[in-house]
């Protein structure tokens, strides 16, 4: 956190009181109006500001003194600092009522820059926005006087129009246009001079500057622009760096709305592009109207920064600088391409060009998705098959640059922009999906809200198993991607592998062809709905050894949200045979799942409450996959290893296994049932003389004693057995080699719970209406308020059959 | 972790005092250390003035959903230098390459001129020193696109020696 003294300046300026606050504001009014503020005042504003600012609270000064200091800060007399600081707490006070400052008479261009950024504060209920712009507008209108500088104004327009764009008329957005358009195209290309410093000893020099270069030290071979470079700068550059800065922002805003020539036939659109690129130079572009004009220049100024991005720069950082010039102008373009469909043929070939040549190199990978935008924006206009570069960009990409932040960042930007995309079965984008699962794998904390977002465009019927899948060993892919990395950096001579000898490390295992189809599967880079998950099983567990790395941890963590979103995302339109396959194959992956426990016990709370869902929706699947469940609960070890699962399948076979819900449930299946979870419950309240007792979960006691009670209800033979079993759980609860391994209050609940359960069967025809009621009463609000009310009417019954008042809970 | 929040052009200023946006960076942050098995707690230079390397500075990107705690959604740059973090917030539709960029070239600038690594308390005194930083590198929040030479000129401008 902030140094000691830090915190202390900040915990008091935060308690000053409110009278305090006054009398220090008088003190600095004080200052402030004598002959020449000086460092004194500049202490006091600082300490002022830091009052201001650091409170939760607006602040409230006195109204004169905000007079006070917005004098101070359009006096020429003020020093910069002071100035600084009187707008720096000005704005920290905004919204402020009592301010009066305008921007109207200030004719210095940096005070009038520093001015607007406090009226831009005020949050535009006096239309402030309008009035600065309206200024800024004028004073760019005419020629400036001398010393006077319109660096300085351009990014307070910027942000006037990005606040309200409607703050400019009509002819003003044209003037300004018309401007721009100069800006870009028309800088000087010779270097600036130094300022003369002045002093006796200095010689004014004569010497004439060079051009300016191009960023691989070469002459500027055509106009000037941001990847121009000289060792001054004269103001027309400054201002096209700056024109270049704002221009997607203006473009959006006003780029549209021109009186474009209702001209939409194609061959017309094609020789008007023509014709502009013969005339580039010549007097006809000046007869365009603002608007086209600015876009043509545009244009141009986007294709001469392609050109140039392709130099190898002499300064290191001057790369990433031309990597997010060519990311501007590509997209600057599509932009253009938008607001005048004449100027696609004309960059159709340009950034296919682009594309070959960049497609290769890993570091402009990032610049290959506005590319990508640019062709499924424009390419039914110009009748293009891009599907190469589609397929480039999601086969390879990920594959290759997973661990890149930023670029996996900007790509699932990219497939969340284009979701339309995605809805199409065969195509390369849907197909794709377990490469887009890559980036999260690796960058989970950054992306797993973006996923959330993506995960229900991927999903569908086709795709919902092995999706399914994926989520479920999404640690493990982070592991073997690990492994992939680590491997890809060996030098090739460490890379061999003897096939005869068995892998001791994963890095080993990579290569060894008893692992590497399963890798190439885990790694796969396209959808292979065929290939059965089974074979990932000695996989998982080679990759256990990498289980506690942060990263595989980080994304375990992301997998239960995911999963609950999956099932509800499918729940919306899976079938009948969807449903019971994915329980089958719920039941099936619990025992296949990448050993990290904290990660096994989340997916397996997640899974019990899908389970329930699943059930609920489909209530039938108890009786048709009747195998799989008897199976799956008649296993005592998943008592112990999978508790919630178990409890809550026991639970729904209580619930749904009945005729009301499937006519095909006999008597036969729910006394199969009954048996195999009577043995179960025999196994696990069984009190051995001499071993060890060891502890169950008590809940998998109850949901059993519930589930048997149930359907003992249904089909009444079988209630005697049931009532007998119930009858000696009290002996159980009692046993000291039971007491010593539950608690109290655990042990009471299922004595508790035993003999409401033998009450309710000691009058059969109300058990049977409570726990198996007509399946149209089940949809109702009754039926639900029966299932909330159950423990309540249980206890009512209880209390009707058994008064001795020490037997009641509380 | 100290934190510094830049507004751009297209963010309306957020609550006051939301503590939440902190939060957002510092997590981040330690999480993208933690996956990486780099230290969490980075040795601090011996001396205030000692140069800092940026090249291996952690940094990323992610977004906040509208109204948490902008009324937008926005698109977060960050940048973690030592014990600090800076962070940028930009429209989703801004050149997070250049958001990039500029949180570099910013971020060593603060930490000289306003001595961030150092025992004092410059940070919260001298909001006048920031601005005037603000204004050259983020002027109303616009990002420029500036070329190593251009960065001298306006380091040169404000008094800036060149540290190569």
């Amino acid at each position: 956190m902030f140094t000691a003294a830090a915190e202390s300046f900040l915990k008091q300026a935060r308690e000053i009181q409110e009278e305090e606050l006054r009398r220090f504001a008088s003190r600095v009014a004080t200052v402030l109006q004598g002959p020449e503020p000086g460092p004194e005042a500049a202490d006091c504003l600082q300490r002022l500001h830091l009052s201001v600012a650091a409170s939760k609270y607006p602040r409230r000064l006195d109204g004169k003194f905000v007079d006070l200091l917005q004098a101070v800060l359009c006096s020429p007399k003020s020093p910069e600092q002071i100035q600084l600081l009187c707008a720096a707490i000005l704005r920290e006070m905004s919204p402020c009522n009592d301010l009066t400052l305008s921007c109207d008479e200030i004719r210095d261009t940096k005070l009038l820059s520093l001015v607007s950024s406090v009226l831009l504060a005020q949050g535009n209920k006096k239309a402030e926005v309008s009035a600065v712009g309206q200024r800024i507008v004028k004073v760019l209108e005419r020629r400036l006087p001398e010393g006077q500088s319109a660096r300085y104004l351009l990014p307070v327009l910027s942000n006037v129009i990005r606040l309200s764009p409607e703050s400019l008329t009509e002819e003003q957005t044209n003037v300004i246009s018309k401007k721009l358009a100069d800006w870009l195209r028309y800088a000087s290309t010779q270097q600036g001079v130094p300022q003369p410093s002045g002093g006796f000893f200095s010689t004014p020099r004569s010497r004439q500057p060079g051009p300016v270069t191009e960023v691989d030290g070469a002459i500027a071979t055509d106009f000037f622009t941001v990847l121009s470079v000289g060792q001054y700068y004269t103001e027309d550059q400054w201002l096209n760096v700056q024109a270049f800065s704002m221009l997607r922002n203006w473009l959006l805003c006003y780029g549209a709305k021109g009186l474009k020539p209702p001209n939409s036939d194609d061959k017309m659109g094609m020789d008007r592009s023509v014709m502009s690129v013969v005339s580039t130079t010549s007097t006809a572009g000046r007869l365009l109207p603002p608007k086209d004009r600015l876009r043509e220049k545009a244009f141009e100024y986007c294709q001469r920064l392609i050109e140039q991005s392709n130099r190898r720069p002499l300064k290191k950082d001057d790369g990433d600088l031309q990597k997010a010039c060519l990311i501007e102008a590509v997209t600057i373009m599509d932009i253009i391409c938008k607001q005048d469909s004449s100027y696609v043929y004309r960059s159709v070939s340009f950034l296919k060009i682009l594309h070959s040549r960049i497609s290769g190199d890993a570091t402009y990978a990032r610049a290959l998705l506005p590319i990508a935008q640019f062709f499924l924006n424009h390419g039914k206009t110009a009748a293009v098959d891009s599907d190469a570069i589609y397929k480039h960009l999601f086969t390879d990409i990920p594959a290759q640059l997973f661990h890149n932040p930023s670029l996996a960042f900007e790509f699932v930007q990219f497939c969340k922009d284009n979701t339309q995309l995605f809805t199409e079965t065969s195509s390369i984008f849907r197909q794709s999906f377990p490469n887009l699962f890559k980036f999260l794998a690796w960058n989970s904390p950054p992306l797993i809200s973006e996923f959330v977002d993506l995960l229900p465009f991927l999903l569908d019927a086709s795709t919902a198993i092995e999706i399914f899948h994926l989520l479920l060993d999404l640690p493990c892919l982070t592991a073997a991607l690990d492994v992939q990395l680590r491997s890809t950096a060996l030098p090739t001579s460490e890379r061999a592998c003897d096939p005869a000898v068995k892998p001791t490390t994963c890095l080993e295992a990579f290569r060894h062809p008893q692992y590497k189809s399963m890798f190439q599967y885990l790694l796969r880079t396209k959808s292979a709905p065929e290939e059965a998950p089974q074979r990932l099983i000695p996989l998982r567990q080679l990759l256990g050894s990498l289980s506690s790395s942060p990263r595989v941890v980080q994304c375990a963590e992301t997998v239960p949200v995911l999963l609950e979103l999956f099932f509800r995302v499918v729940a919306e339109f899976a079938d009948a045979r969807l449903i019971n396959q994915l329980v089958v194959l719920l039941l099936q992956r619990s025992d296949q799942l990448y050993e990290i426990p904290a990660f096994k016990d989340d997916v397996y709370r997640v899974l019990s409450s899908q389970l329930v869902m699943l059930c609920k929706l489909r209530p039938a699947l108890v009786v048709e996959l009747s195998t799989e469940i008897l199976e799956f609960s008649g296993t005592v070890g998943n008592i112990q290893n999978k508790e919630a699962i178990f409890s809550h399948l026991v639970w729904a076979v209580g619930e749904y296994l009945s005729v009301s819900y499937d006519k095909r449930c006999t008597v036969e299946q729910i006394s199969r049932f009954f048996e195999t979870l009577e043995a179960m419950l025999f196994e696990i309240t069984q009190l051995r003389p001499l071993a060890s007792t060891p502890s169950y979960a008590p809940r998998a006691i109850s949901v059993l004693m519930a589930t048997l009670t149930k359907l003992a209800a249904r089909s009444q033979d079988l209630i005697p057995r049931v009532s007998m079993f119930l009858s000696k759980m009290r002996t159980f609860v009692q046993n000291p080699a039971v007491t010593s391994v539950y608690s109290e209050e655990d042990l009471e609940e299922i004595l508790i719970r035993a003999t409401e359960l033998m009450n309710l069967l000691k009058m059969p025809s109300v058990a049977q209406f409570v726990f198996t009621p007509p399946v149209d009463v089940g949809s109702t609000r009754f039926q639900r308020e029966v299932n909330e009310t159950l423990p309540f009417a249980l206890r009512i019954v209880t209390r009707l059959l058994e008064p001795a008042p020490s037997f009641m809970p509380g | 972790m100290a934190l510094g929040v830049l507004p751009s052009p297209a963010c309306p200023p957020a609550p006051r005092g939301s503590p939440y946006r902190w939060m957002q960076v510092a997590s981040q942050c330690q999480l993208l250390q933690s996956s990486s098995g780099r230290p969490s707690a980075p040795q601090l230079p011996q001396l205030p003035d000692e140069p800092v390397l940026l090249q291996d500075a952690p940094g990323g990107l992610f977004q906040l959903p509208p109204g948490d705690p902008f009324p937008e959604r926005v698109t977060v740059a960050w940048l973690s230098v030592v014990a600090l973090a800076f962070a940028l917030v930009c429209d989703p539709q801004e050149n997070l390459s250049l958001a990039e960029i500029t949180l570099r070239r910013l971020a060593p600038r603060l930490l000289a001129s306003l001595r961030l690594l150092g025992p004092g308390a410059d940070v919260l005194l001298r909001p006048e020193t920031i601005d005037v930083l603000l204004d050259r590198f983020l002027p109303h929040g616009q990002m420029l696109f500036l070329n190593e030479l251009f960065l001298q000129a306006v380091d040169r401008e404000m008094g800036i020696k060149a540290s190569r």
